[in-house]
């Protein structure tokens, strides 16, 4: 298990990680969500001791990373996939990290077979690409078999059916009963791939939960579409929700089941042509969640078309908006 | 690389009964197959060897010829016979930095740390398996460099004719081969230091070269001591077959620089420990 407590990083003025606190379960693919710049890199970097914080702990097993007695065997992180001399070959330079451990070298031939690069295994390493260099990166992680497992962007540069196998890989492994933490900033992989996940923006905690959890409990929106909009929309503000009119007329609401919208609309005798639930996807989640903590904004990249969980925007505020209102 | 191949293979079950921690044997083994593993690297030391001992046999060719007909040779003559071992000095040195610098360029230091989270024990298996390859390969450079020149040389009638049992002539191309070993570590304490390669080799070029060049211009009440304890010129005595005037012992001058490469080898375990990787 990889616990992390208070942990607090800094760069000069820049706050990198900001007093972040969680824990990292095994049996499940917990992903490590967040805009670039976000601080994942640096946690892990804290997390594994190649980074000493300012506040806080990051502990393994209980322990920090330096204390672990066979650490290859404990825990297996992939920081940066290039982190290879270019002039070794793959074969020696797994060989080289397998003797630090005191890891046996025919475990060499074992993960090269694992990870797809048997073939390959006398070219130096300097001449792979993106791909085979993250099937490196990963072959290093797995010499030691070690039950926790650290990914930092680990789909990077892979081929879409790399993209598959490391995310089988990844499964299997947390099947196994092994804790396995894989950052991203591609909600639609993570999507994919973690049951749990974990999201920071500017360094601190926004989010710890199930993905289910985190896409149900993103606003997720009902369209509306009725002949009497005006008759409809009081009502449904005085329920507690929030509503919106979309330039074709429809109306979009938050805050309120769908159930509910019906049955105000039947009882306001509005005929409705449509009521269909609009689901959140991880993505617009993620999105709603780091609006405030994304490091730079393009303007007006985000859209404000749902109201955030935080009430942003109140009732009275997101109506009468559109023109086919009043 | 597909998946099923990839994933047709099962992982290893879990680890059996205790977990054997590395020792440092293993940090020194890993350490030897990343030195070993770099073709760079039989290449650079054939190279120095190739051209430390062609340009001393032909430095030692042009000396005693110009000295045929002249005036004896009275000039430190192992001195002569290998000149070039400056540049043996330099390569080890490069060598060396590049030892420590091309784990932070490649970014391997971070799986290097993973795999050996006690630091200290990374340099220091670094420094052992570095200083005991160039002292194996200086000593055999300096030993053949001296019979091929002393071998060109032996036709000149006029010109000292140093054998190996004189009088500090076998300890003069021993140490020759120790002062390369010291150079070496000396490069990849300030490859420790400063973490970048043309940094690190520009400091090692003005340490050993140009700084004692400076000094020379200093009057001579500053440049005498200055030169006398200056670590890379104290420890070059150990080259000569005279005691020069001005100069440490052989062996106490190859003890101050022997004192201060630890100094910064002391200094980049500091740094290594303290700083982020």
């Amino acid at each position: 298990m990889i616990r992390v407590s208070h942990l607090t990083k800094r760069f000069g003025p820049q706050l990198a990680v900001d007093d972040l606190s969680f824990e990292v379960q095994p049996g499940v693919v917990t992903g490590f969500l967040g805009p670039n710049g976000a601080g994942k890199t640096t946690t892990m970097r804290l997390v594994l001791g190649l980074a000493n914080p300012d506040k806080g702990t990051a502990t393994i097993n209980g322990s920090p990373y330096q204390r672990l007695r066979a650490p290859m065997r404990e825990v297996g992180a992939l920081l940066d996939a290039k982190s290879y001399h270019p002039g070794r070959k793959a074969r020696d330079h797994l060989l080289a990290l397998a003797q630090a451990g005191h890891i046996p070298s025919r475990r060499v031939g074992e993960v090269l077979d694992l990870v797809g690069l048997s073939d390959v295994a006398g070219r130096k390493a300097g001449t792979f690409s993106l791909g085979m260099a993250q099937r490196l990166g990963i072959a290093a992680t797995l010499l030691g078999d070690p039950p926790i497992l650290i990914f930092d962007e680990p789909v990077n540069g892979l081929d879409p059916e790399g993209i598959v196998w490391a995310r089988t890989l990844m499964q299997s492994l947390a099947r196994q009963g092994r804790t396995v933490f894989v950052s991203s900033h591609l909600m639609s992989e993570m999507a994919l791939t973690a049951t749990r996940v974990i999201v920071i923006g500017k360094g601190h905690l926004i989010a710890d939960s199930t993905v289910d959890a985190l896409v149900k409990g993103a606003t997720s929106v009902v369209r509306l579409r009725t002949t009497m909009p005006e008759a409809v929309a009081p009502r449904l503000l005085a329920a507690g929700g929030s509503v919106q009119t979309t330039d074709d007329g429809a109306l979009m609401v938050t805050g309120l089941e769908p159930s509910a919208i019906g049955d105000i609309a039947f009882y306001a005798q509005a005929p409705v042509h449509e009521l269909s639930l609009l689901e959140a996807s991880l993505e617009e989640a993620f999105m709603e969640l780091t609006r405030d903590d994304v490091e730079y904004h393009a303007r007006g990249d985000v859209s404000p078309g749902t109201g955030g969980p935080n009430g942003s925007q109140s009732p009275q505020a997101s109506w009468p908006t559109g023109p086919a209102t009043r | 690389m597909t998946p099923t191949t990839a994933m047709s293979q099962p992982m290893a079950p879990s680890r059996p009964g205790g977990v054997k921690p590395p020792r440092p044997i293993d940090t020194l083994r890993a350490e030897w197959t990343k030195l070993r593993s770099v073709r760079s690297t039989p290449i650079t030391l054939a190279v120095i060897a190739v051209m430390v001992v062609g340009l001393s046999g032909l430095i030692t060719l042009a000396v005693v010829s110009n000295h045929r007909h002249g005036t004896k040779v009275t000039t430190d003559p192992v001195g002569i016979l290998q000149s070039a071992w400056f540049l043996g000095l330099l390569a080890f040195m490069v060598l060396g930095v590049l030892v420590m610098t091309s784990e932070y360029s490649s970014g391997l230091i971070g799986p290097t740390l993973l795999a050996t989270p006690k630091r200290l024990r990374v340099l220091s298996a670094k420094a052992v398996v570095f200083a005991v390859t160039a002292l194996v390969v200086g000593e055999v450079v300096s030993f053949v460099n001296f019979f091929v020149s002393h071998a060109i040389a032996s036709g000149y009638a006029l010109f000292p004719d140093p054998a190996l049992g004189d009088h500090n002539v076998l300890r003069a191309v021993i140490g020759m081969g120790i002062d390369a070993a010291l150079a070496g570590l000396m490069g990849l304490a300030l490859g420790g230091l400063l973490r970048s390669t043309a940094w690190s080799i520009t400091a090692g070029v003005a340490i050993t070269f140009v700084l004692p060049l400076i000094f020379n211009f200093l009057p001579s009440s500053w440049s005498n001591p200055l030169l006398e304890y200056w670590p890379t010129q104290a420890g070059s005595q150990l080259e000569e077959v005279t005691r020069q005037s001005h100069a440490l012992t052989a062996w106490w001058g190859t003890g101050d620089l022997a004192l201060f490469v630890l100094l910064l080898l002391v200094g980049a375990g500091y740094l290594l420990v303290e700083r982020d990787a």
